[in-house]
């Protein structure tokens, strides 16, 4: 239900995007060249990757196993925390570069308050980013449930589950962002 | 349980139609409305979708037939926290934090500790103490 209300929430802001677009086309087709876009796909790539990473961190918890039976480069029997913890690192990866991509966009003009593109840029991904980053909290607090538990139960496992569900929504929502903004334009 | 997943997932191919007939009748020129109608539809098939496989997973319930008696649902539902005080204690720290954004900022950096003290003390409410397991 939550999710669902979060999609209505992007509804809001990708509605914002297109009439934008709509109503100044000209300042568009200007700011959108300064966008580098095979540097966002490289960025997107490594989000869509976290949701894999996420989804076999999912399949170890629904086998109730928290930890690594075996070597730390035996991925076949990873548990749950090494998973998440390599999707904390991607997502992580992500935000960062968005933060990288950010500071380049202001020194090429394009700021939150310099014309109509920039607010819509900025909202758009702004807001997307914030959830990335609320996620990556939440994978932390996972990940230490985990560790605190002595026996790994149902009661983990369904909130690691929970938590999945929700990075996979935030990953839709960011390649919906993705083909708008930098292949739409 | 598939009552419940058709339920929301009727209601897709009907938004999914609105929208297709407003975005027509409007010339595909006002993009909030088609957007936001083809986003409902998401929306249904979100929640259609998940009940789909939650019943897929469960199987039929006792609730799903007419012939059941109560004692057939008995046993573990999962786990539900009986109550907490500290929802009580995260709305607090959202409430003072956005006082603090109104009032003074310095007020937020302690709507931020308080925050930070309630997540965790919410998420780890049954990992410890007595609930330790």
């Amino acid at each position: 239900m939550w999710l669902s209300s979060e999609l209505m929430f992007f509804a809001g802001l990708f509605a914002m995007y297109f009439t934008l677009r709509a109503t100044s086309g000209e300042m568009w087709a200007i700011e959108t060249e300064k966008l580098n876009v095979p540097f966002a796909l490289a960025n997107t790539i490594v989000l869509v990757s976290s949701s894999f990473t996420c989804q076999y961190g999912v399949f170890a918890a629904e086998r109730l196993q928290a930890r690594r039976t075996g070597g730390l480069l035996n991925v076949a029997r990873w548990g749950m925390v090494e998973w998440f913890l390599l999707t904390f690192f991607l997502g992580a990866i992500f935000v960062s570069v968005q933060a990288y991509e950010y500071a380049m966009l202001v020194s090429e003009g394009v700021s939150l308050s310099s014309n109509a593109y920039g607010s819509a840029f900025y909202i758009t991904t702004g807001f997307h980013g914030l959830h990335v980053t609320g996620g990556l909290i939440a994978f932390l607090l996972i990940i230490g449930r985990a560790y605190v538990a002595k026996k790994f139960g149902h009661f983990e496992a369904t909130s690691a589950i929970v938590t999945s569900y929700y990075w996979h929504f935030v990953d839709v929502v960011w390649i919906a962002l993705f083909i708008i903004i930098y292949f739409l334009k | 349980m598939k009552i419940e997943a058709w339920l929301f997932i009727a209601l897709a191919p009907f938004f999914a139609l609105v929208a297709t007939v407003y975005g027509f009748m409007g010339d595909w020129h006002e993009p909030v409305g088609y957007l936001a109608l083809y986003l409902t539809a998401g929306l249904s098939i979100m929640i259609g979708g998940y009940l789909w496989f939650t019943a897929r997973r469960v199987g039929p319930r006792p609730e799903d037939r007419v012939d059941a008696e109560i004692h057939e649902g008995a046993g573990e539902q999962g786990m539900f926290s009986p109550w907490s005080w500290w929802p009580l204690v995260l709305g607090l720290g959202a409430a003072s934090g956005f006082m603090g954004l109104a009032v003074g900022w310095w007020i937020v950096y302690i709507s931020i500790g308080l925050t930070t003290v309630a997540i965790i003390g919410w998420v780890y409410e049954y990992s410890r103490g007595d609930h330790a397991h």
